[in-house]
């Protein structure tokens, strides 16, 4: 089987197209795990194009390890984080805010 | 009988209700045509058709898809096009 855990692909379809990916594990024919450049996620083997190149890492590899092996074949990944949410500034707070600049 | 400008059917007909309950004939102009992609000339899905002037009150994400090459190629041509290159190297 061409997507093993470790083969790196490049992922086709969606907003994370292009970016380069590692198989983390395998869940069943057709559908498989994925970390890297795009964020962990489920995704379809129709959306990924496998790579000769293949990382050591074992099964259901934590993101950390996943950075260390990209690293050592020279592709950069950095971390996708959610972003933080804030509350929106209420109608009072900006009210507050002018005061406080006279 | 309309002015001479707008004899030509270049800006589109819109019929307008009045607050007082008549209609009142106005021309405004026309929406620019439906998106191609630029490789195998298919529709593109997910681009709005109006003005430039209202196209600046949507939010971008709105405006073309949000994949690498969205509002310029289809998804199968892009596919495509990122295969092409992944097997290039």
């Amino acid at each position: 089987m061409i997507f093993e855990i470790g083969t790196v692909c490049i992922k086709l379809a969606g907003r994370d197209a292009g970016k380069r990916c590692v198989i983390v594990d395998v869940l069943d024919s057709s559908f498989v795990i994925i970390d890297g450049q795009t964020r962990r996620r489920k995704c379809n083997v129709l959306h990924l194009e496998p790579t000769s190149q293949k990382l050591e890492i074992s099964k259901g590899a934590e993101f950390a390890a996943v950075k260390s092996a990209f690293e050592k074949i020279g592709v950069e990944v950095t971390e996708t984080k959610s972003k933080k949410v804030t509350d929106k500034p209420t109608k009072a707070h900006k009210q507050h805010e002018k005061k406080a600049k006279k | 009988m309309p002015r001479g400008m707008f004899k030509s059917r270049t800006l589109r007909r819109v019929f307008r209700r009045l607050p007082s309950g008549k209609s009142e004939l106005r021309y405004e102009q026309r929406n620019p045509s439906v998106a191609h992609c630029a490789r195998c000339g298919a529709q593109l899905h997910g681009m709005p058709r109006i003005r430039a002037t209202k196209l600046a009150s949507v939010p971008k994400s709105q405006k073309r898809p949000e994949r690498p090459y969205g509002g310029v190629l289809c998804s199968r041509c892009q596919r495509d096009m990122i295969k092409e290159e992944a097997r290039e190297e």
